[in-house]
């Protein structure tokens, strides 16, 4: 790698770290009974998602599981096929509750978001920066390189 | 810079990384325990949190259980709450809805249809609701009596009989139980459910959230038929009418004492309830002017209205109750299934707050009966007498001449091998006590605690039995005591007992 690619790196760097302690975070508190904010909507979206055959509680141990799993493969820089695969479920997953639970997203839909419903909303940016992180990551085995797309 | 390639800058790497996950790992932890201990933190809006109770993790009883889901007001909850515990964010609840009003009647526009077909299903799972009468037996005013047992048998076994040969041990654990308790279908508002014979004529309180699970011919007859101790040469005070507001006056004066009047008058006046109210806290689409304690307990008795005994927090703790008759309150010295409540007077005031939360009052509309009022709602719930028993002796007993073979045999089995007559004796078939029937010795659950022994005088006109309704004949009773007290009751000798209890 040169100095340059090197240098137009850090900023993926940076936000490959940042992403990865948030996802981590984020999805760690919700293996724990109600420590995560985001519990109630997270679960209630999944368990009605999954036609009540999840318990919300099941749904955020699942939900967690795979947080945690994203998490760590940003931090090490990884990307195992099966981790950006629950990367892409989760991007479409996490805007869900506006569909399922439009009441609590919305003060008036759907221009005026409640703070759930910016929650929400704001994971776009965690989402388009992901995917920027991950096409910027090599597979598994392979070295980081900025995106040649 | 950075070369991942490079060994040690990749073991540098792997270290940091599992440094910050371990760190944030431990720090969640001990937060989640700071949490738990300190009871400060708040969930998003009014949700009942989930947390466990201080120190009782270290209680056998929790074995198996889970913590209740975090939800707010209007989401759904599991249908088997008995398997869950916690405690909530606060005792005290408020008045606020988690979204707008128009909101909260789209949300259960889209969620009621779904819901219900859950509820039936579930229900069907749990019951065969075939709704066959039992030849020849009436409830007093005339409506059929259903057949029974009706609760779905676990598994392959053929017969309750069979069932009951396995020990509480087996049943727990082959999760065997056919009369486990029943929650509110929508638990996290829970609150009062009409019958549908009382919504058609009272469209007022259809709510927009939820409907009654249990079919109508398995709940009391409506309106049923009311007797006074002080008339009794009357029989049949109400001549098959629903005593309301309106008519109430014409057909009770000259007949009542002035006090009794105004108490009776008192029962029948709605007033705001926690979700029947002119507020936007409530589930019914146009505002309400409220429930009156006739509109559950008719004409002195009851529709299987049903509610969540007010005892216990969170609301997810409460347990379902359906409503008892008041057809002989004069015997009690009990009432309500959980807080031993010692007097009439008394429980129409505590009856004031109808969630058990005198804190939302204010907002949604105080009753502020004053103490002489709920004083002669006493007077009146104490003239209220039983259905006429005619083959009951005054020591009741079954008279020979009138009684028939089952009935007589019944009688025999109910003060011998069936051990009835333990808790249920005297003019009211009570003894008025609590008992902790310690059910959860066959399912999976939290333990439901001491319970109150109902009467069983004029039984057959108040299905379905037990504080929640999880018996809905008489048949389903007698095999939840056949299997919780080990009884071994053969086929015949339940049926005995069942004519006996329809003869109370
Ligand atoms: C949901 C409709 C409903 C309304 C309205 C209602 N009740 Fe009840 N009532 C119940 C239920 C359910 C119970 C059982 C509660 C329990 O077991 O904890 C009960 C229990 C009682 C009991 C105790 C009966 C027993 O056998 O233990 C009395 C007395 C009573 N109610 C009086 C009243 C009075 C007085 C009012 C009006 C202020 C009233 N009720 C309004 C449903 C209702
Ligand atoms: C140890 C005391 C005890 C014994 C013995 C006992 N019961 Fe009960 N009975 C209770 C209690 C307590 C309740 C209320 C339980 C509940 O609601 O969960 C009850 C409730 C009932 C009910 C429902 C009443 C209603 O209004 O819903 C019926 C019916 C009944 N018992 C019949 C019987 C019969 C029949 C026997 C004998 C086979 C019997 N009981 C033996 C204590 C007892």
């Amino acid at each position: 790698m040169s100095r340059s690619e090197a240098k137009a790196m850090q900023p993926f760097t940076m936000l490959r770290i940042s992403l990865g302690i948030v996802y981590f975070l984020f999805g760690f508190l919700k293996l724990f009974p109600d420590l995560s904010p985001a519990e109630m909507l997270a679960g209630e979206t999944l368990s009605r998602v999954s036609g009540q055959l999840l318990s919300s509680r099941d749904a955020l141990r699942v939900l967690g599981a795979a947080e945690c799993a994203i998490g760590v493969s940003f931090l090490l820089g990884i990307r195992p096929k099966v981790v950006f695969a629950i990367f892409l479920g989760h991007m479409a997953g996490t805007i869900l509750p506006l569909f399922v639970l439009p009441e609590l997203m919305f003060k008036v839909a759907p221009f005026a978001p409640t703070m759930h419903g910016q929650y929400v909303i704001k994971n776009l940016i965690i989402a388009a920066a992901g995917w920027a992180v991950l096409s910027s990551m090599g597979n598994a085995t392979g070295r980081m390189q900025p995106s040649t797309t | 810079m950075v070369d991942l390639s490079d060994k040690t800058t990749k073991a540098i790497t792997i270290g940091a990384v599992a440094l910050t996950v371990v760190g944030l790992g431990y720090g969640i932890k001990k937060a989640y325990d700071r949490d738990k201990v300190s009871e400060t933190s708040q969930v998003v809006g009014d949700a009942t949190a989930a947390r466990p109770a201080n120190g009782a993790l270290t209680s056998p009883n929790l074995e198996g259980l889970e913590l209740y889901p975090t939800i707010t007001k209007g989401l759904r909850t599991p249908f088997d709450l008995w398997r869950y515990y916690g405690r909530g964010v606060s005792s005290f609840g408020s008045p606020e809805l988690p979204m707008k009003f128009e909101q909260w009647v789209e949300f259960h526009r889209k969620q009621k249809p779904e819901l219900m077909e859950d509820v039936r299903e579930y229900m069907a799972s749990r019951y065969d609701f075939h709704e066959t009468p039992m030849e020849g037996y009436f409830m007093t005013g005339g409506k059929p009596i259903m057949a029974g047992p009706v609760a779905r048998l676990p598994g392959d076994f053929e017969s309750f009989e069979k069932l009951a040969e396995c020990p509480p041990d087996k049943i727990r654990s082959d999760d065997l139980f056919p009369y486990k308790p029943l929650a509110h279908p929508l638990q996290s508002t829970a609150h009062m459910l009409f019958p549908r014979s009382w919504i058609a004529v009272h469209p007022e309180h259809e709510r927009l959230d939820v409907d009654m699970d249990i079919p109508e011919a398995y709940l009391p007859e409506f309106p049923p038929p009311m007797f006074l101790t002080t008339h009794k040469e009357l029989g049949d005070i109400s001549g098959g009418r629903e005593i309301t507001f309106d008519n109430y006056y014409d057909i009770f004066d000259g007949l009542l004492t002035p006090e009794q009047m105004e108490g009776l008058k008192e029962l029948l006046r709605p007033t705001p309830t926690t979700w029947f109210n002119q507020t936007s806290h409530r589930i019914t689409l146009e505002p309400s002017d409220g429930v009156a304690c006739f509109d559950c307990h008719v004409n002195g008795h009851t529709n299987g209205a049903v509610e969540l005994g007010p005892d216990s927090r969170p609301n997810m703790a409460r347990l379902r109750t359906d409503t008892p008759t008041m057809r002989g309150n004069y015997n009690l010295m009990q009432l309500s299934s959980k807080r031993s409540i010692r007097s009439m007077d008394h429980f129409a005031e505590v009856e004031e707050y109808f969630d058990g939360d005198p804190g939302m009052q204010q907002a949604l509309g105080p009753r502020g009966a004053q103490r002489q009022i709920t004083n002669r709602m006493a007077d009146f719930n104490a003239i209220l007498d039983y259905p006429p028993a005619p083959k009951l002796s005054p020591m009741m007993t079954l008279y020979s001449d009138k009684a028939s073979e089952a009935e007589l045999r019944g009688e025999e089995l109910f003060h011998g091998k069936a051990k009835c007559a333990t808790c249920h004796y005297g003019p009211a078939f009570v003894d008025d006590y609590m008992h902790d029937l310690q059910v959860e010795r066959f399912y999976v659950g939290r333990p439901e605690g001491p319970i109150k022994t109902f009467p069983l005088r004029g039984i057959k006109d108040s299905p379905p039995y037990l504080h929640d309704g999880r018996a809905p004949t008489l048949h389903d009773a007698v095999e939840f005591f056949n299997l919780v007290l080990e009884l071994h009751l053969t086929r015949s000798e339940k049926d005995d007992l069942v004519a006996y209890l329809m003869a109370l």
